[in-house]
């Protein structure tokens, strides 16, 4: 699915990843640790094609290029970003924004689009899923909206998209306990054997709800250990230091 | 270069007129004359040279006096109403038929108030000099419409460099309330230039909503000063839509002369193409208790101008004056420009008065956002002024209203 070789990006002349290497398999869920400043949201912006960094080595999804694909088309293709901090955007209603996303990339994958009213249909029953207000779909894009109620957007934007990639930057960060669950259920609830995750977390715990098949522990730019999870576990107890 | 000073022989030719009131019109033409357009050295047309507009864009400027014929149009269908039929600013016919007649006057107008002064604004001077009849409508003490009026601002095919003033005067008694659709179409393909002069009386208690919109891109100059006086506990309240005209001008003055007032306004342009638009407001708070608020959005685009200048005056008796105004722009190129001078004026010591101006580009981040979910850049920046615009237009609270301007704004927006 992604095939990530010495992956290096830089912004404003200053390396951030020095050489990634990560390789993910169709079905598989891959989580990423690592400390403060390690690397791991610009990780996830390089994946996703975001501007401004200076990027080499090689990134292969579906066997294919990826580095010189823009943001829209790496989406169409199939990769989806769950922001750390999903953007507001004032004016823009929600559920008419993730119509147009939804069918945007149907239309790219040569699919039918999808009409008001089995729309209308899906989203209730997915929100219904992750106990969302429908009425928080009818306000302004993220705007007003709370921590937890911005997160939990991301995985609806997720379920309606219904990616064959999915990265999920620190979606478990700012969340309660509760909120937590629904979210890792809302993960699992869209796992299968084709679909892919990259889940980049700070905490062991939302690992507990999300078991992942592999474990990464990121630092200075580099991949410096992987494992099952048991290494999250030690990470739980050791911390970062204890890695070395 | 148009060196715009129409002679005195011009007024014998609009009509015949009493002694008083064409030396009236010969004295205004002599201010007009003696400053001619402004250019921007005059403080109030810093950000609009007028005088630099006019003579790269017009060869010539007549007067229009043979009135044109009433050209076939489109009514609206979303929405009924009552209406009122201007072409060339000439009123040529209305209907009130969702109304008691009774309690409504209209008929066509022309100022009587011949005192004579020489105004700050020049465009007013050459409006009193030259004008046509307009319409002149009022409403009786306590009647409420039941349906909108719409007033469909015809410009014909037949306009070629002319130039058109007239005057319109509304009042609506005390405790009457209505709500008016300005609505231009325009069907001219040369340029032309547009002068209005138009009074607002807002009696005790009275409600006046307006909303404006242009039908279509077109290639008038505009220039509209209204004089609005509000007297206590009534409720103005205006959404401007100026789209697609080449030049506008709006300044608007508002006298709040009692108290427990209401004042609202806002505006959201999408400007391209060169478009030139400005809105001036100038709001005089005269009495204590009253409210103020003015929101103009622009998004500028290819070598296109938005400018706002908002004054806001609170006299030492105005106590509890709650004033706001804010401006807000987003550029989309490095030819596209915004200015805006706000003022505060304050006399009186117990007030919340404050006013806000911003202009950037869009943001980066929110065209990011929505490139993740597999929308294009265009798409996400088009998404993105919609959005910042129709802020705006959620405020309406009519639905047909709000779907027909979104309609309508969206139209140019996706257009472009």
């Amino acid at each position: 699915m992604l095939e990530i070789k010495n992956l290096k990006a830089s912004i404003n002349n200053k390396e951030i990843l020095k050489g990634v290497d990560i390789s993910i398999q169709p079905g598989e869920l891959h989580a990423i640790m690592g400390p403060n400043g390690s690397g791991k949201s610009t990780l996830a912006n390089v994946l996703s094609g975001k501007d401004g960094y200076e990027v080499s080595g090689e990134l292969k999804y579906q066997g294919k290029d990826l580095i010189n694909i823009p943001i829209d088309e790496r989406a169409q293709k199939g990769i989806f970003l769950a922001f750390q901090y999903p953007t507001e955007i004032p004016g823009v209603n929600t559920n008419n924004f993730l119509k147009t996303s939804l069918n945007k990339i149907k239309k790219a994958r040569g699919e039918k689009e999808m009409d008001t009213l089995s729309f209308i249909k899906m989203i209730k029953e997915k929100s219904n899923e992750l106990g969302m207000n429908e009425n928080m779909l009818s306000r302004q894009l993220n705007v007003g909206f709370s921590g937890g109620e911005k997160k939990k957007n991301e995985i609806l934007q997720m379920k309606i998209l219904n990616p064959n990639l999915a990265i999920l930057d620190e979606t478990d960060s700012g969340l309660d306990i509760d909120a937590l669950k629904t979210v890792a259920k809302g993960v699992n609830s869209t796992r299968d054997k084709n679909k892919s995750f990259l889940v980049i977390t700070h905490y062991q715990r939302l690992l507990n709800y999300i078991k992942p098949d592999f474990v990464h522990v990121l630092a200075d730019g580099k991949i410096i250990k992987s494992g099952s999870m048991e290494l999250a576990e030690q990470l739980e107890k050791t911390g970062y230091k204890g890695i070395n | 270069m148009l060196d715009f000073k129409p002679n005195e022989k011009e007024i014998e030719k609009i009509g015949k007129f009493s002694i008083e009131e064409k030396n009236f019109r010969i004295e205004n033409l002599k201010n007009f004359n003696s400053v001619g357009f402004p250019n921007k050295l005059v403080e109030d047309w810093k950000f609009s040279d007028l005088r630099h507009i006019v003579s790269k864009n017009f060869a010539k400027l007549d007067l229009k006096l043979k009135p044109s014929k009433e050209e076939n149009f489109d009514f609206i269908k979303d929405f009924e109403h009552n209406y009122i039929v201007l072409v060339n600013g000439r009123l040529t016919s209305n209907s009130f038929q969702h109304e008691d007649n009774s309690q409504i006057v209209i008929n066509p107008y022309l100022n009587k108030d011949f005192s004579n002064k020489k105004e700050k604004n020049p465009l007013i001077n050459l409006n009193y000099a030259l004008s046509i009849e307009g319409f002149n409508l009022e409403v009786k003490d306590n009647y409420k419409f039941n349906k909108v009026l719409v007033i469909y601002n015809l410009f014909t095919k037949d306009l070629n460099e002319n130039i058109l003033n007239s005057q319109n005067r509304i009042k609506i008694g005390k405790n009457s309330e209505l709500h008016v659709f300005d609505y231009v179409i325009n069907k001219s393909e040369k340029n032309f230039f547009n002068n209005v002069y138009e009074d607002l009386y807002l009696a005790e208690s009275s409600v006046f909503k307006n909303i404006s919109i242009q039908k279509n891109r077109s290639n008038g100059f505009f220039h509209k000063f209204s004089k609005n006086i509000l007297s206590s506990k009534s409720n103005y309240s205006s959404f401007i839509f100026p789209l697609g005209l080449k030049f506008d001008k709006l300044d608007l003055e508002f006298n709040l002369e009692g108290e427990n007032i209401e004042c609202n306004l806002q505006a959201a342009s999408f400007l391209n193409k060169g478009d030139h638009q400005e809105i001036k407001t100038r709001v005089n708070h005269l009495a204590p208790n009253c409210k103020s608020y003015q929101k103009v959005k622009n998004v500028i685009d290819l070598d296109s101008k938005g400018v706002y200048q908002g004054k806001i005056f609170v006299k030492n008796i105005a106590q509890k004056t709650d004033a706001y105004q804010l401006s807000k722009a987003i550029l989309l190129d490095e030819s596209s420009e915004f200015d805006s001078k706000p003022e505060l004026e304050i006399y009186a010591d117990d007030v919340k008065c404050s006013h806000g101006s911003t202009s950037g580009s869009v943001e980066k981040d929110s065209i990011y956002y929505l490139m993740t979910r597999g929308l294009s850049k265009n798409e996400s920046v088009k998404l993105l002024i919609n959005g910042f615009l129709s802020e705006i237009i959620v405020s309406i609270k009519s639905k047909t209203m709000k779907n027909f301007i979104e309609q309508k704004l969206l139209s140019q927006i996706y257009e472009h």
